[in-house]
């Protein structure tokens, strides 16, 4: 680029007012209406989760990792728990296992309704936006029921889980799975269908596996290049039931451009995300065991902990979301946690994927990317 | 599921990155993941190898641990989908200006980590291309406040321009 151009350039602010930018802002540096520069900003949600949890004992910790991400909170809050339970040995019921497991499911697909709504806001659909989320209702309904919470649900506790199911809650299920049932069809008509949709999404935000892995990116961002990269495959959990049953990564193959992905084949890629998770729900309840439902020494166990190290992880809806705990000798609180959030690597790669863009297709490129905010400021 | 002699699996990484610079300490840890204890001047060719070594190496996470007493650790984190495997490398650091050469040249993805582990820890970054500060508001800058040094309680009221709470009256004392 030739520095004459650069005399012409503008740059524009990119929130942290725009409707579309959540609690976020991005400097863009446009010469004409294209991008050639793009330097993300973060840090306007910090709330140092981090420290927060050095002064938080081993069962209240979950409980501001799902106030980090409450669209995702039961699979936020996993991985401080998975660790927790690496450091002292807790023996998880079967029954939790199972509990847990459709839990996290009919969490993500909670999380891939709310973001079908936002990316279609974005991209100024506002009938996609409220569909969606009308059916999202009878999700988070659900969740009540069951947890008494619609977002901040706090479910999961080191050595099991704290409510069991009921039939009103089952009930509940059964209706918001089979809305979502229902609706897919529809959805994938109004935005894989959509000519209007496909123009604006086809050949923008592309980049190839090799740089995707090299800036961290992970989850659907990855797996839409045809990479079946899954922590619910590749490293099982031993307290979670993902073994218990046959399921296959969902993955997207685009003959055009293998080993790559763009804003459109994301979008491909979480639609057969929400088919999975539904595939692993209609599998695991059969199998759901009687029992109880936490370990009944936990609450001992989990109240002081020996020296230790461990490291907790969880495919969440967004990518690789993981907990890094340290622990001194006698521990009521952890002397180290660190949150590895997956978009803080999302966020980050706008800066490689975004110039060369049109400056209307940057909401389609981080939309695309399912970035939110709270996991890269913590 | 004994996984340590077949190829590709996170021991036989260890091993040949030992070879290769016999100073390195490895330590198992649980399923296909092991840990090396790296020197600091030998972190950017370490992390140069096991790019060259691991096709589909993932830089997951990357963060400080403060020990007190001017100890540190920097812990480092990459995921292989192929293997199956993870690799931990932790480097010590002592020192009141802690410093590190920087790798995010050859994982670029780890270039906000470093400078998070740079604001909240003060640990220098040598020929890291951008190290503003990424979360803090600027009044925080150069506090590192995720150093165990940096009080959280009331001492540091006056800083946040609140007004102080009225002291309680004392028990059996005089009364207005």
């Amino acid at each position: 680029m030739s520095p004459d151009i650069l005399d012409e350039a503008s740059e524009i602010w990119f929130g942290p007012q725009h409707v579309s930018a959540h609690g976020w802002a991005t400097k863009l540096t446009l010469v004409g209406d294209y991008i050639v520069e793009c330097d993300p900003n973060a840090g306007y949600f910090h709330r140092s989760a981090e420290k927060c949890l050095e002064f938080r004992n081993f069962r209240q910790g979950s409980m501001i990792l799902e106030r980090i991400c409450m669209m995702e909170a039961f699979l936020a809050e996993y991985p401080y728990i998975a660790a927790v339970e690496k450091i002292v040995d807790l023996e998880v019921p079967e029954r939790a296992k199972v509990m847990r497991t459709i839990m996290l499911e009919f969490n993500r697909i909670h999380s891939l309704q709310f973001w079908w709504g936002q990316f279609a806001g974005e991209l100024g659909l506002f009938a996609m936006l409220l569909w969606p989320w009308v059916d999202r209702e009878y999700t988070l309904d659900a969740f009540e029921t069951l947890t008494g919470s619609r977002h901040t649900v706090s479910y999961e506790t080191p050595g099991g889980v704290k409510y069991d199911f009921t039939p009103k809650f089952l009930t509940k299920m059964e209706i918001a799975l089979s809305r979502v049932k229902e609706r897919m069809p529809v959805f994938e008509d109004m935005l894989s269908g959509s000519p209007t949709f496909r123009l604006r999404t086809e050949g923008v935000g592309h980049y190839t596996l090799k740089k995707a892995l090299k800036w961290g990116l992970s989850g659907p961002n990855v797996k839409a290049c045809g990479y079946p990269m899954d922590l619910r495959k590749d490293d099982p959990d031993p307290n979670l039931a993902y073994d218990m049953i046959d399921w296959e990564v969902p993955t997207i193959h685009n003959e055009d451009h293998p080993g790559e992905c763009d804003a459109f084949d994301r979008l491909l890629q979480r639609f057969k995300e929400i088919e999975t998770s539904l595939d692993i729900i209609d599998k695991l309840l059969p199998l759901l065991p009687e029992g109880p439902i936490v370990d009944p020494k936990a609450r001992a166990k989990a109240n002081r902990l020996p020296e230790g190290e461990s490291y907790g992880r969880v495919e969440g809806t967004r990518g690789v979301t993981t907990v890094w705990l340290k622990t001194m000798e006698k521990a009521q609180t952890p002397w180290r946690a660190k949150i590895r959030g997956p978009c803080f690597a999302s966020y980050y790669s706008l800066k490689h994927i975004v110039p060369g863009a049109r400056f209307a297709d940057f909401p389609a490129i981080f939309g695309s990317l399912d970035p939110y905010p709270g996991w890269w400021d913590r | 599921m004994n996984m340590s002699d077949t190829p590709g699996s996170a021991s036989t990484v260890a091993r040949a990155v030992i070879n290769k610079y016999p100073d390195i300490e490895s330590k198992p840890l649980d399923g296909n993941k092991v840990e090396l204890v790296v020197p600091r001047e030998k972190i950017r060719e370490v992390v140069a190898m096991l790019d060259a070594e691991i096709s589909d190496a993932l830089p997951e996470s990357m963060f400080g641990v403060d020990l007190t007493e001017n100890k540190y650790e920097l812990i480092y984190i990459f995921w292989s989908h192929e293997g199956k495997m993870l690799i931990q490398l932790r480097v010590h650091l002592e020192s009141e200006t802690p410093e590190i050469e920087s790798v995010c040249d050859i994982f670029p993805g780890l270039e906000w980590h470093e400078r998070e582990t740079h604001e909240m820890f003060g640990i220098n970054f040598k020929n890291h291309p951008d190290l503003r500060p990424l979360l803090l508001p600027d009044e925080l800058v150069g506090k590192f406040p995720m150093r165990k040094s940096f009080e959280t309680d009331r001492s540091r009221m006056d800083e946040t321009g609140l007004a102080a709470p009225k002291p309680r009256p004392k028990p059996g004392g005089e009364s207005s």
